[in-house]
């Protein structure tokens, strides 16, 4: 199979392309799973536990059931009656409106016994400490992880610093929240959920139900985000095939948001107590980590540390431990936002240690020759020879910082199947069982279609989001594009082999005598014999063309860098934070939709910053819930508070498709946090740094404001 | 039975006996399904349901975005409601176009919301379009996925439109909004005003924007009194000595009268402070008062404005200074059939300064940790008149009697300030919550009260010298 054409042959692809679907969604026509409403919908919602540890004892849904609009009651919904942290489901109920169900939800009369729980890690690490899992410690066995020899590392440096750094819990916060419509047609499930893996769904809900994964259907035209979120089968989407199959009716259950903010997944926190060495040339000789983090029920709350660096001797020691809150979730970049906090800045802390500059200590221990270019080049664009070599050098109430940090991220493409259909009148459609999570998919499959067949995008109906196109995997880790791209690429190409041969058979020649070229095949010997675009479907009759492709090796690659720089403007009077700009270079292979492509680097960086900045899960020590969970008291960056953003693509073609929905969300909190030191000379151990915690730890420099 | 209420829905007229208490946005969704407005949040925070609410003001119609989710169906007596399906025309209007052109949406699902708003942006009266404009129509949108530089972008895009002109006639005229917009006054005339004996309310409801979020489940169930139907309790008017302000004064209202601007010069500075457009075009001065959330940005500075309240019951009428208005917290010297009917604001002998500060999570559309305002007139050096009020604090909107009394007769200088600051401490008594431990609150009394003496006189006062004072 031929590689992708070089950049300056390509007409359609590489090229800033408004998305497909932008007419639908601006008109607000674009139908998400909220907005599904086939006739005689049942309105289905959650009864969620309101405690963080309880067994229950008994579900009395008599009141419930004697209510007019109500169709169907569930008390069996939690797998086991012990229950694990407040937004677990207990009970589900159908009914004929949503005021309805509103008055059904409290009607239930739940008997708890309640539990003793741990609301958060520090409680949960105590000794003695209420365990979640009554069989298991909380603090799980550690995963360890290095190499070299750690002690002989610090023992030959000339400089260490060390400390202990918190990230925090944030919640996905997706505008459209979790929840499925779903109905059958006789013994075949039909669901519309809002998801990231309509295939991942389907095999998920079959085995909830014990149904054979053929008679499952999984459909998401469009979807109002997930950032990692919605790459699991949820259980309310199986709660809804009950009650669609008790009722006979179609059943739509969203979450509330509440609920799902309670269990619609997280990022884990982290604790990290951490230790790094280098010699005064400025060579990295040792790490050492030792960290904690919660998932709340569940696993996997690791820190990907040591990050970007070489270091020939290092160790980390990582513990997940358990609290009763809602399962953490994969969340774009997983593992990468915290490691970048603390990596980055005690990569300036060891600078400053050395007396060296920041970038020029980056340069000597960062091994990966992409990035090594693009430090530079971003250095030179964002002007980071005017920072101010010595922090807090600007007098006055505002104070000015530049920072910067790296990125990373590994996986490429992967198995993904596609087909195409050709019609006699030259319109063609593209399936793949893939989904567009609003990153473009649909958009670049017709565009790589287009290229490759050389046909104008109109002819071409990209189809995807229905678990009956072929498998693709879930939108997620950054692999869609790398996977997508390919497939749809191979398959293209198969259609045109397949089309020479029918040229080949029409014309008397051989194929090998043919060549194509801008949607034309010709005979190389005597180019006026040819066959248009039009004239070859044509072809087909009254037939179609049925071509099946996939994802081939050689197409994409895996390994992603990329570094950003900030400055800031710290208000040392109030400890309020506004981020001036942000220079990030996005390492991206070869780009497919550059305007796609530039959206989701913006949109990365803005989600980073409000990591940084805002973003926090607060749970209550007294009743082990969340108690920011809605967005009023949950924050998130919005438009008044963006800054000035500048993306520079660092293109490699050569490298073929990469991935980049998460690697520029990485860097954005450490690049800001080192700017707040270079601002104020005060540095910032603990994520999001609200106005609340840097006004005291300015306070605690005596010098909160301080000047005017 | 709720009274029939009639209004225009994009470019129907729709009479209907359902409960006035319902939220618009069940209204469009459940009801009539119309999908394009989304749910969020419910409270007012995401902007996804944004519609437009045309009003007749004289012969023409003005258009304000609000949250369709914390507004009443029984307030759109008589008026225009117009959703993004009411805004489709066979092409994309310029603000879709942008937003496509520019990449400015990505997943979706907040993006009809956004037109609505820059839409309702371009309808305000004729004049350029402003990137300060556009920011501001999209101060109160949630948006996860795109970025809202794109977003920025697209504004730029579209003031470099040319001949962009905005206005509604303009719009029609150019093929940006349907043609049946320019009907709309004769209709909206044509609708007959509701009957005045409405059953008796168990809850009033002003804008809402505390209410439904409070209440948002309770109110559609039972009787509610919509204020907004009564145009008298609106508009500003100055009388002898004072401004009487209708306590249905929006928020937006209030900041754009030209006597309140005379009065609090920088109160545009404010106002991008405190909430979004949505939701200033809904929040009323009387509804932030009674609400009593001792954080109430508008109230604050009211108490520094020494207001005083005219409550009625009927026909009778009293007074009742703002600072003795406020018992615990959240309890109200009001009985149940009070309304707060006006709000007196007498105008301060001249040469008195103002300042209004407020430090919050977000900088924009988010609840203040603290917030304070001053009213400071200076004499010959010496401090005359001193009202300092602070939020979030106390169990109510606190106004600083004692640090107001120890400034009075002081010189202007670093350390009375300090003593101030010392006097406040002793006042006030911050509880930790989300928005900040007890500690921090205290910190930012004492910075705030820094900012204000900084900030008003910054030939006399530096931050510098007030540490040096400590």
């Amino acid at each position: 199979m031929a590689g992708w054409k070089s950049l300056k042959d390509m007409t359609v692809l590489s090229k800033p392309l408004p998305r497909l679907d932008g007419p639908d969604k601006v008109a607000g026509q674009a139908k998400y799973t909220h907005d599904m409403h086939p006739k005689g919908l049942l309105y289905a919602g959650l009864l969620v536990s309101p405690h963080p540890a309880a067994r229950v004892v008994k579900i009395d849904a008599s009141k419930v059931r004697r209510l007019p609009g109500v169709k169907a009651v569930l008390t069996d919904v939690h797998p086991t009656g012990t229950v694990r942290y407040a937004g677990e489901e207990i009970a589900a109920v159908a009914a004929t409106s949503p005021e309805v169900l509103e008055d059904a939800l409290e009607l239930f009369e739940v008997e708890y016994e309640t539990l003793p729980f741990v609301a958060d890690i520090d409680s949960a690490m105590q000794e003695n400490a209420p365990r979640v899992f009554a069989n298991r410690p909380n603090i799980r066995d550690p995963r360890v992880r290095g190499e070299g020899d750690v002690d002989a590392g610090f023992a030959r440096a000339d400089a260490v610093v060390e400390g202990e750094y918190r990230t925090q819990v944030q919640t996905h916060s997706t505008l459209e929240t979790h929840g499925s419509m779903v109905y059958w047609e006789g013994d075949e499930l039909v669901i519309y959920d809002s998801t990231q893996a309509v295939h991942g769904v389907r095999e998920g809900v079959a085995k909830f139900l014990d149904m054979p994964v053929n008679k499952v259907r999984v459909v998401c035209k469009h979807m109002g985000a997930g950032f990692g979120s919605k790459l699991q089968p949820g259980r309310y989407t199986a709660i809804a095939a009950r009650l669609a199959k008790e009722t006979g009716a179609p059943v739509k259950l969203m979450l509330t948001r509440k609920q799902d903010f309670l269990g619609g997944g997280n990022r884990p926190n982290s604790i990290s107590h951490v230790k790094l060495a280098a010699t005064k040339d400025g060579k990295l000789t040792a790490f050492y980590a030792k960290t904690y983090g919660t998932a709340g029920i569940g696993t996997n709350a690791g820190i990907r540390l040591p990050f970007i660096y070489t270091i020939p001797n290092w160790k980390h020691e990582h513990y997940d431990v358990f609290t009763n809150a809602g399962p953490a979730r994969a969340f774009r970049a997983p593992g990468c936002p915290q490691a970048s906090f603390v990596m980055e800045q005690l990569m300036d802390e060891l600078a400053e240690k050395l007396n060296m500059d920041p970038l020029e200590f980056r340069l000597k221990n960062d091994s990966n020759a992409t990035r090594q270019k693009e430090w530079r080049l971003g250095a030179k664009k964002f002007g980071w020879q005017r920072r101010h070599k010595k922090p807090g050098a600007d007098t006055g109430r505002y104070k000015r910082g530049m920072g910067l940090a790296a990125s990373i991220w590994w996986p490429g493409g992967r198995g993904t199947k596609a087909t195409m259909t050709i019609y006699p009148d030259g319109t063609l459609d593209v399936k793949c069982g893939t989904q567009d999570i609003g990153t473009g998919t649909r958009t670049y499959m017709a565009m790589v279609a287009a290229e490759e067949l050389d046909i104008p995008m109109k002819r071409i109906r990209p189809m995807l989001g229905d678990s009956n196109f072929p498998k693709s995997g879930a939108s997620g880790g950054s692999t869609t594009t790398p996977s997508v791209g390919p497939a749809i690429k191979n398959t293209s190409e198969r259609a045109k082999t397949k089309l020479m041969d029918l040229a080949a058979q029409f014309l008397g020649v051989p194929a090998t005598d043919l060549a194509w070229d801008s949607g034309t095949v010709y005979m190389k010997t005597n180019p006026v014999k040819k066959l248009t675009w039009d004239e070859l479907c044509q072809l087909l009759g009254t037939e179609t063309l049925e071509v099946h492709g996939q994802w081939v090796e050689g197409l994409s690659s895996r390994g992603v860098a990329g570094c950003q720089f900030a400055e800031v403007t710290v208000d040392t009077w109030t400890g309020q934070i506004q981020v001036n700009k942000i220079v990030a270079v996005a390492d991206c292979g070869l780009i497919l939709n550059r305007l796609t492509t530039e959206s989701q680097v913006n949109g990365a960086i803005l989600q980073g910053i409000s990591y940084a900045l805002l973003e926090e899960r607060h749970m209550d020590p007294e009743t082990g819930t969340m108690v920011n969970a809605n967005y009023g008291d949950y924050k998130i960056l919005g438009a008044k508070e963006t800054p000035a953003i500048e993306v520079i693509f660092y293109d490699e073609p050569e490298r073929g498709v990469i991935g980049i929905g998460e690697p520029p969300t990485i860097p954005t909190n450490a690049a800001i946090a080192n700017a707040v030191y270079n601002a104020t000379g005060v540095r910032m151990y603990e994520l999001p740094m609200t106005p609340d915690r840097v006004l005291t730890a300015l306070e605690a420099h005596q010098f909160a404001g301080k000047e005017d | 039975m709720p009274p029939t209420i009639q209004f225009i829905l994009n470019d129907r007229t729709i009479s209907t006996d359902i409960p006035t208490g319902l939220l618009v946005l069940d209204f469009l969704r459940k009801y009539l399904h119309l999908h394009g407005t989304k749910e969020g949040c419910k409270e007012g925070d995401c902007g996804a349901c944004t519609v437009l609410v045309g009003e007749l003001r004289g012969r023409k119609v003005e258009y304000l975005p609000v949250t369709s989710c914390l507004m009443p169906v029984g307030e759109l007596h008589g008026k225009h409601l117009v959703t993004i399906e009411g805004l489709n025309l066979p092409q994309l209007n310029p603000a879709q176009e942008a937003i496509v052109e520019e990449g400015a949406t990505q997943c979706g699902f907040c993006t009809p919301g956004i037109v609505v708003s820059m839409t309702g942006y371009l309808m305000q009266a004729d004049g350029p379009v402003t990137a300060d404009g556009i920011k501001m129509a999209l101060s109160g949108h949630l948006c996860r996925c795109t970025g809202y530089r794109s977003l920025k972008q697209s504004w730029m895009y579209l003031q470099q439109r040319p001949g962009q002109r905005r206005g509604i006639e303009a719009l029609v005229k150019a093929g940006i909004l349907p043609e049946y917009f320019l009907e709309i006054p004769k209709r909206l005339r044509a609708i007959p005003p509701l009957p005045e004996k409405a059953p008796s309310p168990q809850v009033v409801i002003a804008g809402g924007t505390d209410l439904y979020v409070q209440q948002g489940e309770r109110l559609p169930d039972i009787p509610v009194g919509v204020l907004n139907l009564r145009p008298e309790l609106r508009g500003i008017q100055r009388e002898n000595g004072h401004l009487r302000v209708g306590a249905l004064t929006t928020f937006e209202e209030f900041a754009a009268h030209a006597e309140v601007r005379r009065l609090v010069p920088d109160i545009d500075q404010y106002m991008a402070l405190i909430a979004s457009w949505q939701i200033r075009n809904r929040a009323t001065l009387g509804g932030n008062i009674v609400n009593a959330s001792p954080i109430a940005d508008m109230t604050i500075l009211l108490l520094a404005l020494n207001a005083t309240l005219v409550l009625q019951n009927g026909s009778a009428q009293r007074e009742v200074p703002l600072a003795e208005f406020y018992r615990g917290y959240k309890t109200l010297d009001k009985q149940p059939d009070e309304l707060v009917y006006d709000i007196l604001i007498p105008l301060p002998p001249p040469g008195t300064k103002i300042n209004w500060e407020k430090v919050s999570k977000r900088k924009y559309l988010d609840i203040a940790s603290v917030n304070s305002a001053i009213a400071v007139r200076v004499e010959d050096g010496h401090i005359a008149e001193a009202t300092l009020a602070m939020g979030g604090v106390a169990p109510v909107p606190l106004l600083m009697r004692r640090t107001g009394a120890f400034l009075i007769g002081k010189p202007l200088a670093p350390d009375t300030v300090t003593g101030a600051i010392e006097v406040a401490q002793q006042e006030i008594s911050p509880i930790s919550d989300i928005r900040g431990s007890a500690d921090y609150k205290r910190l930012l009394t004492r910075q705030l009260t820094i900012a204000h003496f900084c900030k008003l006189f910054p030939e006399q006062i530096k931050a510098r010298d007030v540490y040096e004072s400590q």
